[in-house]
Parts: C-alpha cells; structure tokens; sequence
C-alpha cells in the first residue's frame, strides 16, 4: 500500500482542490501514522504470539532424572534384558508417566545399560543373536554396543546407572540422532 | 480493490461517530488471532482442559496477556455490537435499500452471543461448569423441542467431556465460519448501497472519500480499542478458578451479559419462565429482523421518531436496570454475597498460586476402604514408603502412624516441613517442596491407614 503516490483528491471542501499539494501532504502524513498504528498493534501481537509458541519449545526438557529400572536379581549373564520403566517428564501442562525401557547386559560383575532408541533415526533397537540389531534400517551393533553393520552413525548409546537397595537406577536421556557423537538433545 | 476501498465516499465527511463497525472488524480479527494462538496449548476434554488452561494463564510466556485479550475482547465485542446496531437503529440507518445490512447485523449479535456462550464452558473452571450447566437447563425448558435441544447441545444427558467437545467445535470451526460468510456479505452490501451518512441533509455536499480521515479515526479507536483490552489482561488477569467439581455447591452466575435474562427468570416461576426464556427473546429478535421491513418511513432523525427512539431507550435502560438489579440482590442478600465473596477468594488464590502440572499416568494402588493416596504421596513418599504407605527396604510401614508417639498428624505436617527435628536420617528428605494442602491431603490419607 503506497499512500504517497495516492493524488486523486476527493477534497474536504471544494476549494481545497486549489492547494492539490498540501492536501497530498496531509494525506501522506495522515497514511503514516495510520501506518504506524496497524504496524505497531501487529508488532506487538506478533511478539506476544511469537513469545508464547516459540520460547517454551526452546526451554530445556524437564525430565526426571533417574528412573527405577527394577531389581538386579534376574539378570543373566551376556544376554541382553529388556527392561520397561516409568519414564517422568514434564510436559507443558502436565507430569507424563510414560512407558519407556533400556537394554541391560551383564557381563560378570559389570552391568551395562543401553537406551533402546536407535542413533539413526529413532527407531527401537531389538536384542538379536549376536547382540543387537534395528529392525527399521538393518542397522546392528555386538553385545558390547559396537557398531557392527547398517547406516548407524555411532555405537549404541549408553546410560548411566546406579544400583540402591539392590534395584537398579537409570539415568534416563535422550540422543541427537544421525551423527557419529553422542550428544543430548 | 483497495483503491475502491479507500475511496469509499462518506457522505457528510469523517465522523468519530462511524468508528464501532470498523472497530468489530478489529475486535473479530483480533479474537481469530488470539483464538488461534491459544489453541496451540488448549486441550478441549474435561479432564486436561482446565490444566492447559491454567498452563496457559500461569506458565507460558505471554499466555495471561493472549487469554486476557481474548477475554475481554469477548466482551468488548458484545459491547460494542450492542452500540453499533443501537446507533444504526438511532440514526435510522437501517431503512430503505439497507434492510439486509441490518438483518445480517443482528443474526452476527446472535452468533456473538453464541461465541460467548460456547467459549465460556472452554476453561473448564467451577464457574464455567455450573454457568454452563444452567445455561442448557434453561435451553432444555423449551416446550416440545427443549429436550432434544439440550440433549443436542450436551452430546448426551448431562454436561460432559462430549459436551466441551462439540461446544469446542462450534467455537472454533462453525461460528468462525458462519461469522465470516456474514461479515463479508454485510461489508459487500454495505459497500454497494453506501453509507447512510447523516440523518439530517444539512452536510449532504459534502462527500470525503474513507481514506485519510476516517481510516485514521477509526485506527485510532482501533489502537484505543487494543491498548484498553492489554491493559485489562495485564492489570486484572482474565479469571481461572479451581477445577470444576461437580460434587460441589458452587453458587453458579451467568456472566454479565446473560445476567438480565437470569434476573427475568427470578420474576416468572414454573411454567411462567417460558415468558422469559423463549418468548420475550423471541419477540425482541423477531422485532429486530423485522423493524426495517414494518417501518418504511423516510425519516431518519432520532427525534422525529419518538416511538422507535423511545423502545431503544427503554430497551438499553431495562438491560442495563436488569443487570444492576440482579448484581444488587447478590450483594444484599447476605449468604449469597459471602458465597460469592468466598468463590471469589478461592478463585483469586488459585490464579496466584504457583502452576502445579496435572499428573498423567501415574497408577497408584489402592488401600481397600481408604482409596488411593493423594498424588502428592505417590510423587513424593510412594517411591520408599510404597504406593499404599506398606514400607520397603529402605523405609518403614506408615500404617497405623498417627497412633505411635510422635506422630501425631500435627506432628507428621511438622515432619513434612523439618524431618531433621524429629532426628529422621537420610534417606528421608530434610523437607518436602509441597503445599500447605498437598501436605494435609496427606496427613488425612495417613490418619486413614489403619
């Protein structure tokens, strides 16, 4: 919308079209602020709605750090277990218990805990003959979570643990998918 | 286009007077907007509707700001409807070649009560719950049709998750639609019979074209209009109350603009409050519909139409008496008015308290005969204490508590603030981030647990 090029002069009053160029003046100035209302009142929407769609989906997720992934007792050795847990995290308005799970492999006294989340592009990672594989992309790892075949960019992500009272704890995380390091979302 | 639409000749020249129906079409732009953004968080089921409102209200940047806007612009916008037609129906701008204008005028007040009536049940808090509630039973005393009707607008035979639902869809999908189809239809006659400029032909010759004056008139009411309403959001937050509870006794009110129907109600018991519900809106909208077909006189002065300028006047004053007279009966009336004052603290106290997000998913088992644990319990103590207070390992039984020394509830709310008092060790926290309330729902849950 160019208001300054606007010169076809419906008057105020007959005589004014004699002084066509100040009427164009006023016209242009009356268009600019009539301009910076609508600008301002759209800017100001627009950041408001611009703060509340876009600031909370940058924040931090909030996610419960440790999750009990049930007791140590029935774990045999190298073979990988799958073990479900109740995931908490918070999420917008509400606190999500949610199924989530783990690999876990014993190997003596060493235990190692996997995330079932595959780094390629997320799907769930299965336990298979030689250790584990996903069945989404054919992407496969040993029991030890090295990468052995498949378009996996990296080993399989581990997680850290602590074992309290006998049951075993998960620090339950998320990767970046699709690159060679292990990086938190 | 645009040039037709800036050139739009205004017979007689610019007026403040001609500033309200470009300040609808802001007031309706402006609730899309908002609207819009607000259902990015909305959750239309009963069960997390209230959450995500309050999430909206308490926790999300600029959220108090959006709600309020559409709040009050909510109201604003049945404000200044009701001025609008009320200054066509004074001018007597409504007559010859302008009947449809007017027509298509007051079936958008019909929707806009509509939008009213639907959005208000959306939060989900007590005073939606049992304004809603009402509202449908008076819509359900219709003769005949009233039934199904309220069955209808319910989704079923009480007021629901089904029933948020359809009023949800209504909301945002058939009335934005049905409100568009008739603002554009209302614009596009309004533009091809004129406007009616003003009722005396003393101004006639003078013609001004829409752009630069009375654009800028009506931008600044608009930029008035706006600023009133952020003001509003930011000083008198847009009211959350508590959850609805339908087991509640909570002392229902129409909001304010339905408020002279309720009070019509309190005149015409039993079978007589058809008089009020179906009959005297019935008349006043069938009158309103007709008045440009039934009076084709010229004229156009207020003063030179007694008759019709005196209904208008008598009309507005019995609205506006309507209302005071049932806010009055409120306050004088001693038990309702400490209700009310009550509801009102509840309400105010709920929206200052911290956002608490709704637990999701979180199975608890139950004691038989004492029920499920508050989920302040399950979050907290069930993890060590287990989910019916039974012990583990790592932390003792808590049935039968409050009979061994010490543990008293009085003594257990002390324990809840400073265990370390009671000299309880690791691994039971030093003390718990919970609220007054969370902390007795507890307490009473324990002194349960026999």
């Amino acid at each position: 919308m160019n208001f300054e090029t606007k010169t076809s002069g419906i008057s105020d009053t007959p005589e004014a079209t004699d002084k066509a160029s100040t009427t164009v003046e006023r016209r242009s100035f009356l268009g600019v602020v009539i301009g910076g209302i609508t600008s301002g009142i759209g800017a100001a929407l627009a950041l408001a709605i611009g703060r509340f769609t876009v600031e909370p989906a940058l924040a931090d997720s909030k996610t419960e750090q440790w999750a009990d992934a049930g007791q140590l007792t029935d774990i045999p050795e190298g073979k990988p277990v799958k073990r479900a847990m109740t995931i908490v995290q918070e999420v917008g308005w509400g606190r999500f218990h949610e199924p989530g799970s783990v690999w876990v492999i014993r190997n003596g006294e060493a235990i190692t805990v996997f995330s079932a989340v595959c780094p390629h592009l997320g799907c769930s990672v299965n336990a298979s003959a030689k250790g584990f594989i996903c069945p989404c992309h054919q992407s496969s790892w040993d029991g030890a979570g090295a990468k052995t075949g498949g378009p996996t960019p990296r080993n399989m992500d581990t997680l850290e643990h602590r074992i309290e009272n006998g049951a075993l704890l998960v620090r339950y995380q998320s990767f970046k998918q699709g690159i060679a390091e292990k990086e938190t979302v | 286009m645009m040039r037709a639409a800036l050139e739009e000749p205004i017979r007689g020249g610019a007026r403040w007077s001609y500033v309200f129906g470009s300040g609808l079409a802001f007031l309706v732009a402006l609730q899309a907007i908002t609207g819009i953004a607000l259902s990015v968080y909305y959750v239309p089921s009963s069960d997390h509707a209230h959450a995500s409102v309050a999430f909206i209200q308490k926790a999300v940047p600029a959220g108090a700001l959006l709600r309020g806007l559409h709040h009050y612009g909510a109201s604003a916008m049945v404000v200044l409807i009701v001025v609008h037609l009320a200054q066509v129906f004074l001018f007597g701008a409504y007559k010859a070649k302008r009947e449809l204008i007017w027509v298509t005028g007051v079936v958008m007040l019909l929707i806009t009560l509509a939008f009213a009536f639907t959005g208000y049940l959306l939060p989900w808090d007590q005073a939606a719950y049992f304004g809603t509630k009402v509202g449908t039973s008076v819509a359900g005393e219709i003769p005949i049709i009233g039934e199904i009707q309220r069955r209808i607008m319910l989704g079923g035979s009480e007021l629901t998750t089904l029933t948020l639902s359809r009023f949800f869809t209504a909301h945002v999908f058939l009335f934005p639609v049905a409100l568009l189809l008739l603002i554009v239809t209302h614009i596009f006659l309004f533009r091809r019979a004129g406007a009616a400029g003003p009722f005396h032909h003393r101004e006639d010759h003078r013609v001004e074209s829409f752009y630069p004056r009375q654009m800028l008139k009506d931008a600044v009411f608009m930029l008035a209009l706006f600023v009133a309403l952020a003001a509003l959001a930011l000083k008198w937050p847009a009211e959350l109350g508590p959850q609805a509870d339908p087991a509640s006794d909570y002392l229902a009110r129409p909001p304010w603009y339905f408020l002279p129907l309720f009070q019509l109600l309190k005149y015409f018991p039993g079978q007589l409050s058809l008089i009020p519900t179906v009959l005297l809106p019935g008349a006043l909208f069938a009158a309103l519909f007709l008045l440009p077909f039934a009076d084709r006189r010229a004229e156009r002065h207020p003063f030179r139409r007694p008759i019709a300028t005196g209904i208008l006047a008598l009309s507005l004053a019995g609205t506006v008496g309507l209302i005071a007279l049932s806010k009055y009966e409120d306050r004088a009336n001693k038990e309702f008015s400490a209700r009310f004052k009550e509801q009102e603290e509840a309400s105010r106290a709920f929206l200052k308290s911290k956002f608490e997000p709704q637990v999701i998913g979180q199975v608890l088992a139950a004691t038989p005969g004492v029920g499920v644990a508050p989920t302040s319990f399950g979050e907290n103590c069930a993890v060590c204490h287990g989910d019916r207070g039974e012990g583990a390992d790592s932390a003792p039984s808590l049935i039968g508590i409050t009979n061994k020394p010490n543990r008293t509830p009085e003594d257990l709310l002390k324990i809840l603030n400073d265990s370390r008092t009671y000299g309880l060790k690791e691994p039971m926290p030093a003390s718990f981030d919970l609220s007054e309330d969370e902390k007795r729902q507890i307490v009473e849950w324990l002194k349960r647990l026999k």
